[in-house]
């Protein structure tokens, strides 16, 4: 299928894993992604930021994703990955994921849209169908729109 | 045309402009003859005219066109200078800064026409040039014919006909000769242009280009470089080689558009008469010449104004360089961690190591040096529009005030030049309004009559001093006391248990004035605790010393950089910190047998001083400690003339930090300034130890 799929309205998504639930995350977005690294805590911050890392001389906040949206902290093991995102016209920041999968390419018709929000009132892009899995689309820009005006 | 790229050379360059006729006019006021200023200040009203009507600035055009005229008046010596003209020329220089604002903010200059001030500066054309001698050249004449023909017009026509006076060489004369034997017209050509042409350079070159396609021109005088240059008068002569005919030319010329006058005839080569007189004419001529060039380039012959010896560099390319110095900065730490690591390696290799380091230490050092040098700007370009302001506050509040300025040359961080202009103003305003006396006042008290502010700047270490000085009235430390219980800002058992210092600070308040007038200059409760705020923004600090009767002295010390600093690295817990070394006066080993309680707060008396003490690992939310230790180390700050100790667990060391930003999605908390990279490639961050006094 994947050979004679249409180009067109159809992006590439990193996909990542939180426990066993499945998030996306449009590559377009995507800096780099680097292994986990010391983090320096950050005193005061917001409780989903465990601290900044020295990313190649710039400094960079990191923001727990699993903190974020509400879970408990887990171990970091060898999976653990650091995704450092560029916003378009912002700052870089980077999330910590428990695991990084693979990339995936999805058209408009293997998403579907949804409008409702989750409990943490996230709005998702959409829930992707890959394969036999279900791929939940985070809305980055909005997640960081969030503490741009915070 | 799209201008818009100009317009940010527009703006630098009508700044510097207006900078320079501040400070010419303000010499033009104490020496009303000196010929030079004039000449300085008719060349700079003339740069920014010519400038403002390639922009497109009409208003601006006019107003300084007209400011233009009055100090051709004034260069011509047809009109002196007098206090009330000095008057309209700033009132015309603030209505300039006022357009240049409006296109800084809008990029249009606005709607104020500004009329007022035109018609002022008409009605000085007028008053001046009626008492003198010779006629007018007032742009505002609606017959501009006749008048203004050049002032040596005697028997009209012939003298009209200028290039009859060209001088012509040897090899021109064989063109003009060879010409004629080839049947061609050979014509002779004075051009008038109109006095009220702005672009006459432009006008020049269109009659240029208009004969040069029919045609060749042998001569021009003056020449084309200083026709281009506008360096001429309102003529210019030319020798021209063409097949048609005397009319045909004529009409060429007549053609582009602000030309007055064309006369033009057909040339002979002055016979052997010339020969003879040559010489005369010749020197007759150079004089004439001479005096031409005198009037109409006062800039070359009066010595070029010492121009900013500066290039503008884009800020963001510093940046980039700085950074590059800041990576060789952590990568030279790297290397000093590396070899503490290796000890156990072989003596030999690691001497060569430790030679290295120090070369690479030599080198950073150097480019961090040279590199800071370059985004040093001198304080000059922020206090030199402080004598302009002192004068006119000195007109408006009535109070005879010089101002002495020291140390303009000193020089700080542009990041900080941009900011410190405006603390600075209030402070002198403040010193101009509430610290000087009124001139009877100062009189009855037999000082001198007129008030004097200083202002002096010098480096310190590094630090730069700012200091505003007034030998006013003093700080009436009583009145202080007594303006605050009035307002409610403290009670008044606590006035009476207030040192002098302490009240001083009252004064840096928010809302916080003891004039009891308000006037305009200041005195509207806004001002000092704006001008802390901003100080201390730059991580600096202000301190006031008064002596009743004799005067006050305001000092602000600012660090000269931001981005590169010395620190003392420490430890709490096992996290590490940065604390900036200027802000650290000593480190004290201390019992924990020595602390003691005000008021629920722990301090400690440090060789007589109580000195109240903050545990840093609270502040930042540490781990608790299993078992409190025995002895403190304890960093004691300042700011200003107030400690505290910090309480930490281990001294690192010194070192030179790079301060990096922390980002801004993550909430930081004020006692964090910034992070800085370590040599093993971790993060510390910088605690603002001001924020914890």
């Amino acid at each position: 299928m994947d050979e004679n799929e249409i180009l067109v309205e159809s992006k590439q998504y990193i996909v990542v894993k939180l426990d066993a639930e499945q998030y996306g995350i449009d590559i377009s977005y995507i800096d780099n992604i680097v292994r986990m690294e010391r983090i320096t805590r950050v005193p005061k911050a917001q409780s989903f930021f465990p601290g900044v890392i020295n990313l190649r001389g710039e400094i960079i906040p990191v923001m727990s994703l699993r903190n974020r949206f509400g879970l408990a902290d887990k171990e970091t093991t060898n999976a653990t990955r650091m995704i450092i995102l560029k916003p378009e016209n912002g700052a870089k920041i980077g999330i910590l994921v428990d695991e990084v999968r693979e990339v995936v390419t999805l058209d408009e018709s293997n998403i579907e849209k949804t409008s409702s929000r989750d409990e943490q009132g996230f709005n998702l892009l959409g829930v992707g169908k890959y394969k036999d899995t279900l791929i939940s689309l985070l809305n980055i820009q909005e997640i960081i729109n969030e503490l741009d005006n915070a | 045309m799209d201008l818009s790229q100009y317009l940010e050379m527009f703006i630098d360059e009508t700044k510097e402009h207006l900078q320079n006729l501040n400070d010419q006019v303000l010499v033009l006021e104490a020496e009303p003859d000196n010929i030079d200023t004039i000449n300085e200040i008719f060349r700079a009203a003339h740069s920014l005219k010519g400038m403002a009507g390639t922009m497109g600035f009409k208003r601006m055009q006019r107003l300084t066109h007209d400011m233009e005229n009055v100090f051709s008046e004034i260069r011509n010596g047809k009109m002196g200078v007098t206090p009330d003209l000095v008057d309209v020329v700033f009132k015309c220089l603030d209505a300039i800064e006022e357009y240049l604002d409006c296109i800084i903010n809008t990029s249009d200059e606005g709607e104020n026409d500004n009329e007022e001030i035109i018609k002022t500066l008409n009605a000085c054309l007028e008053g001046g040039s009626a008492a003198a001698p010779i006629e007018t050249v007032s742009a505002e004449e609606a017959t501009p014919a006749e008048v203004a023909a050049p002032a040596e017009t005697a028997p009209a026509d012939d003298d009209k006909r200028k290039f009859l006076h060209i001088d012509i060489a040897d090899f021109e004369k064989n063109a003009i000769s060879e010409a004629k034997a080839k049947n061609l017209n050979v014509y002779g050509v004075t051009v008038y242009i109109d006095e009220n042409c702005i672009l006459k350079a432009a006008r020049a070159f269109l009659v240029f280009k208009g004969v040069e396609a029919v045609g060749e021109i042998i001569k021009s005088v003056p020449g084309v470089q200083d026709i281009e240059d506008e360096h001429f008068d309102f003529d210019f002569s030319m020798l021209i080689i063409s097949e048609k005919n005397i009319d045909e030319i004529k009409k060429i010329i007549a053609d582009v558009s602000e030309i007055k006058e064309v006369i033009i005839e057909n040339y002979e080569i002055p016979a052997d008469v010339e020969v003879v007189s040559s010489v005369q004419e010749k020197k007759e001529k150079k004089k004439d010449k001479d005096d031409g060039k005198k009037k109409s380039t006062p800039a070359k012959t009066n010595a070029k104004p010492v121009a900013n010896r500066s290039v503008r560099v884009d800020i963001e390319k510093l940046d980039v360089l700085m950074n590059l110095v800041s990576e060789l900065i952590i990568a030279k730490n790297g290397l000093v961690s590396a070899s503490s690591s290796t000890l156990d390696e072989n003596k030999a290799s690691m001497q060569s190591f430790n030679e290295q380091i120090e070369y690479l230490e030599r080198v950073t050092t150097n480019l961090h040096e040279s590199v800071m040098k370059v985004r040093m700007v001198p304080i000059e370009s922020v206090v030199s529009r402080f004598p302009r302001m002192i004068r006119d506050l000195s007109k408006k509040l009535g109070k005879e005030m010089e101002l002495i300025m020291t140390g303009e040359e000193t020089e700080l961080d542009r990041t900080v030049i941009d900011e410190i202009g405006d603390p600075l103003m209030h402070m002198l305003r403040n010193s101009a309004d509430h610290g000087l006396e009124s001139t009877i006042d100062r009189l009855k008290l037999g000082k001198p009559q007129c008030g004097t502010i200083q202002l002096n700047a010098y480096q310190d270490g590094n630090n730069v001093t700012i200091e505003v000085i007034d030998d006013g009235a003093g700080i009436d430390v009583e009145k202080v006391k007594r303006s605050a219980i009035e307002k409610g800002h403290i009670t008044e058992e606590q006035a009476e248990q207030l040192s002098e210092k302490e009240a001083i600070d009252l004064l840096f308040r928010p809302a916080f004035s003891t004039a009891e007038k308000i006037s305009d200059v200041s005195g509207r409760g806004v001002g000092l605790d704006v001008v802390k705020n901003k100080i201390e923004g730059l991580g600096g600090d202000v301190e006031v010393s008064t002596k009743l009767g004799e005067g006050t002295k305001f000092t602000v010390r600012l660090p000269l950089t931001l981005a590169i600093i010395q620190a003392l690295m420490v430890e709490v817990r096992d996290e590490k910190y940065a604390i900036p070394l200027n802000s650290i006066v000593t480190i004290e080993d201390i019992p924990v047998s020595d602390i003691k309680y005000v008021q629920q707060k722990e301090v400690i008396n440090l060789r007589g001083t109580v000195i109240p003490i903050v545990r840093l690992d609270e502040v930042l939310d540490s781990e608790p400690r299993e078992e409190e230790p025995e002895n403190l180390v304890v960093v004691i700050v300042k700011k200003g003339d107030k400690q505290t100790g910090l309480v930490i667990d281990n001294l690192l060391g010194q070192q030179e930090i790079v301060i990096k930003p922390l980002g801004k999605y993550i909430n930081i908390h004020k006692i964090i300034s910034g992070a800085t990279i370590l040599g093993d490639g971790g993060v510390a961050l910088i605690i603002d130890s001001n924020s914890l006094i």
